[in-house]
């Protein structure tokens, strides 16, 4: 290979001297292909590769011809043949490398010149971005904008005729709009500082305005107390000239603060004290007044409702704003909101009326009317105050109590649902059901208190707007002033009567008297309310009940009256002398044949038997009997007559109502006894003969006397059972004409005055 | 409705002949025309008061009673007797006297002219009216399988039917065989029973207690049917040949209300007042 290679170089060299080329072969000693490359023209190569592909292309021709012809020689000559091929092989591939290496040269001039296009191309980039900013920053400074265009300035002409020459200097800025802008705003400079000094003057001219007025009021209050302590000097010379003139100022003066149906109520009722009071007098008017009327409450606070509303809103606000901080803190349930939209919707006008009412007894009857604000009803709470001491007994807990002493005053007024139909509409919004929960509080919105302060609720226009009316007032103020005096005094007497039915004694007045025969053994011995529950649920009351006369506004009571108990075989509880010994215990009616003869052997007969004997004599059918002591034994049944008492408020013009249950050999009723049916009839409809003298303060315990009178009628004339042993339990003490009568077999319950005896109605 | 006063004092009995109506409560017994009642007049016919022995009290009449055959009228109550007064010229004919109490009820017996009373004490006198006399007396009380001594001895209500006689009141209710004057059938009913009528074959029977009591004559209770009152004191059964559509029975107590029964069976309805 190595002949090869220096054989080839040889050729070419050969070939190049050949072809007359300067090679630098004999110049340098190094041989380099690259330097040749530089001197060669790629032209001539390019036809000596042609030529040397043509005579290649020859040899091969020759080649082939010889070998097809075959000859001795023929192998000579084709050694000869590629010996010359060989060389120009060698040509071909010292051609070939000289275009390699002319191929490298040129890419690399290419990429050279590639680099430096990039290089300008980057500085043109950057030059441009430099024209635009400077461009931006251009636009920029045209576009700004100075604050003095925002001041509002005098316009062009007003400047240039009031504003001084040294200062607008026409001739200089008429041509020049940058001066003259100038120009202006020296000029608003100068008007604004001469303003600023005209608000100093003022606010110092006003501060000693102030100082004045300061000392004008100093002066003014100084003037007070001594003006009060002239009026004060001047209160005995008005005392002792009955000029009250003072006072009734003063609570004028107050009264003005009252709401409108307050006021209505105020006046009239100051009006009624006075027409009464003068109507009485005969004395110096005033003295002896049964009727005051006082303002109480704070006049600041209802003065402060009338403050302009910003200060409420302002209240509001903060009230919301503290409402915040709590929800944050510990928020209140949906519970807690409603009740203070309650508390509000049943807010109280902070001024009441007080109205003193003095019965002839000196008890008094204190009502203090209020005004509910947003219902617009007045309420009224009353208390009733005695000259003496009550002592209080259980069963009158509620007689004076302060819910119940005015209820019903009028027909079905018990003043427990609000009078203005309107306000239901606000009660469904904060969800109060009725107004009854919030009676104890309030005090009880009763029709008659509406009425004196003359507010009127249609029934049936609820949205009707309601105005205090000072007629509508005056129209009631006299009857419900009686009414209210009636009621007072009818329940104080009940106070006292019950005090002592509690203790088993029925009064009965010596005006009364005459109504009972003078002894009656069955005694009260039970006196207790009850509660209305407990008194529908009463076997026997079922037909009063469903007559729908137990109303939850009555009163209940419950009183027992019993006969035949061990102390009542004893003429009356207190005296025990008719008893000797126990077995001298119970009496029986003996007929004699000749009257009066045993009377002197007979230990105690009273003067009522004896003069039952007198009239006996007289003209009784029946023979007459006489009362003995006897020594039997005998077994008492205890009779107990129970009464269901209905009390209605009204007591003592609506009277009161009695049911009855005896039980005694079973239990009785209207129901299964006719004789118990005619007992209720006697105390309930005829309570004409029993209320004794007006007021009729008695009924009551007249009523429970007479019923003691019945039982005692009713057991001392039931028949009596031939089949047992003994005497009579009830033995007859009471003068009867007749036992039975009628077909229903009534007794003879209706007593006669004067002459003692019973008869049938 | 016609509602007019007749007497001070309550009525206790009243009957109707052919014109009038006949009233009686105390003392007095008035006549009205029916003609007038049903033009809502009421004018009174006339009154009349028997002859009393006292002058204390006035007694009150219980019972009237027709006698049809001799046109008179029967009228009992407070004072203890009867009286017989003549249709015809208004004067009282006869007193039978003979009870010691006073009188609840009367009964006429149809076939002989004899009248029974039965009164507060306890007795049930059976009168003859021709001879005036009493006839025969039977003493409830005195026979131990009727007595009720707690209830009392007095005759309440009294019907008879020919030889046959109920009578109840304080001892029970009872059936009695005249004649022989001997009880047969006792009917198991506690309380007072305060009238009682035969019907067919029944015995109606009421006082205490709301129901009207209908027995067998042997002494079985067939049906109590509730009525509107809580006790009941006078029934009356409409048995008028001519409208026998109309036939009724209505019982009347101690409440403001009539009971009409059409049928024996049940309370049609109540009249009210």
């Amino acid at each position: 290979m190595e002949l090869q290679l220096k054989g080839s170089v040889i050729v070419l060299t050969l070939n190049s001297t050949n072809n007359g080329v300067t090679s630098g072969w004999e110049e340098g000693k190094y041989y380099s292909e690259e330097a040749e490359v530089d001197r060669r023209d790629p032209g001539r190569d390019y036809e000596l590769y042609k030529y040397t592909c043509q005579e290649l292309q020859r040899l091969m021709a020759e080649i082939q011809d010889l070998k097809s012809r075959g000859g001795k020689d023929a192998a000579v000559e084709i050694e000869d043949r590629r010996i010359q091929s060989c060389v120009h092989f060698m040509i071909l591939k010292k051609l070939n490398r000289l275009a390699h290496i002319r191929l490298k040269k040129g890419r690399d001039q290419t990429h050279e010149a590639k680099q430096k296009v990039d290089a300008y191309h980057l500085q043109l980039q950057n030059l441009l971005y430099e024209v635009m900013h400077l461009q931006k920053e251009i636009t920029k400074c045209l576009e700004f904008k100075s604050k003095h265009e925002e001041i509002d300035l005098v316009s062009l002409e007003e400047f240039y005729k009031e504003a001084p020459p040294d200062i607008s200097k026409a001739e200089v800025t008429m041509g020049d709009p940058h001066q003259q802008t100038l120009a202006r705003l020296d000029w608003e400079l100068e008007q604004r500082k001469r303003l600023a000094e005209k608000y100093r003057e003022c606010l110092s001219n006003k501060e000693k305005i102030l100082k004045e007025i300061e000392v004008k009021k100093e002066y003014l209050s100084s003037l007070q107390p001594r003006l009060n302590s002239i009026m004060q000097a001047s209160l005995p010379v008005q005392e002792y000239l009955f000029m009250p003139f003072d006072q009734a100022h003063k609570q004028y003066e107050t009264a003005r603060h009252l709401p409108p149906p307050l006021y209505v109520l105020f006046v009239q009722t100051t009006a009624y004290g006075q027409a009464c009071a003068h109507m009485k007098s005969s004395q110096p008017p005033r003295q002896d007044k049964t009727l005051s009327v006082a303002i109480e409450g704070s006049v600041d606070e209802a003065k402060a409702l009338f403050k302009p509303p910003e200060d409420s809103q302002d209240d509001e606000s903060d009230s919301d704003a503290e409402e915040e901080q709590t929800t944050k803190r510990r928020r209140p349930t949906l519970g807690v909101q409603l009740d203070d939209k309650r508390k509000e919707m049943l807010k109280r006008h902070p001024l009441s009326v007080m109205l003193d009412l003095k019965c002839k007894d000196d008890s008094v009857l204190h009502l203090t009317f209020y005004y509910l604000m947003n219902l617009n009803i007045m309420t009224v709470k009353a208390k009733v105050t005695t000259a003496t001491e009550l002592i209080t007994p259980i069963s009158a807990g509620d007689l004076l109590s302060p819910d119940s002493v005015l209820s019903c005053l009028y027909p079905g007024d018990h003043g427990k649902k609000t009078p203005n139909p309107a306000n239901q509409y606000q009660f469904d919004k904060v969800g109060i059901l009725t107004l009854r929960d919030y009676v104890l509080d309030l005090g009880h919105p009763y029709l008659w208190v509406q009425k004196l302060g003359g507010l009127h609720f249609p029934k049936e226009q609820p949205q009707h707007t309601v105005i205090a009316d000072h007629s509508l007032s005056a129209s009631h103020m006299e009857t419900t002033m009686k009414l209210l005096k009636t009621r007072v005094q009818s329940r104080l007497a009940l106070h006292k009567q019950f005090a002592s039915l509690e203790h088993g004694i029925v009064p009965v007045t010596s005006d009364c008297q005459y109504l009972f025969p003078a002894k009656v053994v069955s005694r009260l011995v039970k006196w207790v309310s009850i509660a209305h529950e407990d008194y529908t649920e009463l076997h026997f009351t079922k037909d009063i009940v469903e007559a729908g006369l137990a109303g939850d506004t009555n009163l209940y009571y419950m009183a027992l009256v019993e006969r035949g108990t061990e102390s009542d075989a004893c003429s009356s509880p207190s005296s025990g002398k008719g008893c000797h010994s126990q077995d001298v215990k119970y009496r029986t009616l003996l007929p004699l044949c000749s009257p009066c003869t045993h009377l002197g052997g007979i230990e105690s007969c009273d003067s009522s038997q004896l003069s039952w004997h007198l009239i006996g004599q007289g003209f009784l059918l029946e023979p007459p009997r006489c009362c003995l002591w006897c020594c039997h034994p005998a077994p008492a049944l205890a009779a107990k007559l129970q009464a269901a008492v209905v009390l209605n408020p009204g007591y003592s013009s609506i009277p009161p109502v009695f049911q009855l249950c005896l039980n005694w050999k079973g239990e009785k009723t209207n129901n299964n006894d006719d004789n118990i049916r005619a007992m209720e009839s006697e105390v309930n409809v005829c309570y004409k003969e029993l209320c004794g003298p007006r007021p009729s303060h008695q009924l009551l315990t007249n009523q429970l006397q007479r019923l003691c009178v019945l039982l005692d009628v009713y057991l001392e004339t039931e028949s009596h059972d031939d089949s047992v042993e003994g005497p009579k339990e009830f033995p007859q003490e009471k003068m009867c004409l007749r036992l039975f009568r009628g077909p229903s077999r009534m007794k003879p319950f209706k007593y006669n005055h004067p002459q003692g005896f019973f008869s049938h109605r | 409705m016609v509602t007019f006063q007749a007497h001070d004092g309550p009525v206790y009995s009243m009957v109707s002949t052919d014109r009038h109506l006949l009233s009686a409560g105390d003392g007095e017994v008035k006549a009205w025309l029916w003609a007038e009642i049903l033009k809502k007049g009421c004018k009174e016919l006339w009154r009349r008061q028997p002859p009393y022995r006292t002058s204390l009290e006035v007694p009150e009449i219980n019972a009237l009673l027709l006698v049809p055959k001799e046109n008179s009228l029967i009228l009992a109550g407070g004072d203890c007797q009867l009286h017989t007064m003549d249709l015809e010229t208004g004067t009282f004919t006869r007193a039978l006297w003979g009870h010691t109490d006073y009188i609840h009820c009367l009964a006429l017996r149809e076939r002989s002219p004899e009248v029974l009373s039965g009164g507060e004490d306890g007795a049930v006198r059976l009168w003859d009216l021709r001879t005036a006399k009493e006839v025969q007396t039977i003493e409830v009380y005195k026979h131990e399988e009727c007595s009720r001594p707690h209830n009392g001895r007095w005759i309440g209500c009294l019907a008879t039917d020919s030889d046959w006689m109920v009578c109840g009141g304080g001892p029970a209710l009872t059936l009695w065989h005249l004649r022989s004057s001997t009880p047969t059938t006792i009917f198991p009913m506690r309380a007072p029973q305060k009238h009682v009528t035969f019907y067919q074959d029944l015995i109606l029977s009421a006082g205490q207690g709301r129901c009207v009591n209908q027995w067998q004559l042997s002494g079985e209770l067939k049906a109590q049917v509730p009525g509107s009152s809580p006790g009941l004191l006078s029934l009356s059964l409409n048995q008028q040949p001519a409208a026998p559509e109309c036939k009724v029975l209505t019982a009347a107590g101690n409440s403001c209300r009539v009971d009409v029964f059409t049928n024996l069976g049940y309370r049609a309805f109540s009249l009210s007042f």
